[in-house]
């Protein structure tokens, strides 16, 4: 008991619990707008994405540090949130906390004119007849629960 | 499947065939002979995998000794010797890889090892491998090795991979039948190359082998590590 009181003195004296728990919050407020941003552009259709300003490569905008060099200075970059169906799997029993869906489709897709996948939620699916592989989809909206809702173009 | 011309029959076969090694694993969790009917007749779990794809949660515990072979000699009791060791990562966000075929932590994971034991995929006798589902099975194959790409249906519809067959895949009926009891999964495929070399595997044992591997992954292939064995005497 003694030690855990020696321990808490010593953190509440450098200060070390205040400052954590603030440099966290501020990191939770970055998160939460980059967050934001990139579901601004989905709700216009759009998915937003990251330019590496030393390199280059251009990567989804929930990326912090570059695949290929680990720079981590970008500019945004906007692409229209249309691709072609890469590969998907459908679930026709909608686990809990999904049943408002019934059946749906989880579909990974080759976002147009930019160089990465993205993967989002197709409701209406029930089985592989009713999607097939390079179908044309877009971006419709952001859900908090689904993430990514598609649509078939 | 598209790119490869596969279909739902084939990875039934890798259900078939890790439960027909499973019946002879006294320790396996799902002891029951399957067909390729009743695997495409089972519930979709996510398409195009079924029931039957995907392995069960089980309980289970594993252990193994690690030793130098100067203790191993002087304890006198039967041991393997690790040969070859390796480890690999790549991406958990499936949209992430260029190619779905393929999961490249295996494949860096595997070369570590081969060159450590200083020996190729065809010297490996039979190899203990990541099924989780059926699916798996298919792509570690071929990572580690043993078919070109594309090829390992094919090669699996022709008994390659059963026990008398090419090479045996998963003998001890693998995670889809011995049992997924995730922490314990690893050791427990090193468990079966000890047992299969110190001739302790009963009717599911491979004769004569001298090389044996073991594969294991986490995280849809995040990490995976991959191990070499070398029979001792």
């Amino acid at each position: 008991m003694e030690l855990l009181a020696q321990a808490q003195q010593f953190i509440s004296l450098e200060g070390w619990d205040k400052e954590g728990l603030s440099e966290t919050k501020q990191q939770q407020q970055k998160d939460l707008s980059s967050r934001e941003k990139f579901i601004k552009s989905a709700n216009a259709g759009k998915i937003l994405a990251n330019k590496c300003l030393r390199c280059g490569h251009i990567m989804l905008e929930t990326i912090y540090y570059c695949e290929k060099c680990f720079g981590n200075k970008f500019e945004p970059v906007e692409f229209e949130g249309t691709g072609n169906t890469v590969t998907y799997t459908t679930q026709d029993v909608a686990p809990e906390g999904f049943e408002d869906t019934e059946s749906y489709a989880w579909v990974v897709f080759k976002v147009d004119n930019a160089p990465f996948r993205v993967s989002g939620f197709l409701p209406g699916i029930k089985s592989a007849k009713d999607l097939s592989i390079g179908t044309k989809v877009k971006v419709a909206s952001f859900s908090p629960k689904h993430g990514l809702l598609l649509q078939k173009i | 499947m598209t790119s490869y011309k596969a279909n739902e029959e084939d990875l039934a076969n890798v259900a078939v065939k890790n439960h027909e090694n499973g019946i002879l694993n006294p320790k396996a969790h799902v002891q029951r002979k399957i067909t390729v009917d009743d695997v495409l007749k089972s519930p979709v779990v996510a398409s195009p995998l079924k029931l039957y794809d995907c392995c069960p949660f089980s309980d289970g515990a594993s252990a193994v000794i690690l030793c130098n072979e100067e203790f191993a000699k002087k304890v006198g009791r039967p041991y393997v010797e690790v040969i070859g060791s390796g480890r690999g990562a790549s991406p958990a966000a499936v949209q992430a890889r260029k190619d779905i075929t393929t999961i490249p932590s295996t494949v860096d994971a595997a070369k570590q090892a081969y060159k450590m034991a200083n020996i190729t995929p065809k010297d490996i006798d039979f190899a203990e491998v990541h099924d989780c589902f059926t699916i798996a099975e298919v792509i570690d194959i071929e990572d580690l090795g043993f078919f070109p790409k594309g090829t390992a249906v094919h090669a699996i519809r022709e008994g390659a991979t059963r026990r008398n067959g090419e090479i045996p895949i998963n003998p001890s009926g693998g995670l889809k039948s011995k049992g997924h009891p995730i922490g314990a999964t690893g050791i427990g495929q090193v468990v079966e190359v000890f047992e299969q070399f110190i001739g302790k595997s009963g009717d599911r044992e491979i004769k004569n082998a001298e090389y044996a591997l073991t594969h294991n992954f986490g995280a849809t292939g995040a990490s995976s590590a991959v191990h070499i064995f070398r029979r001792v005497g």
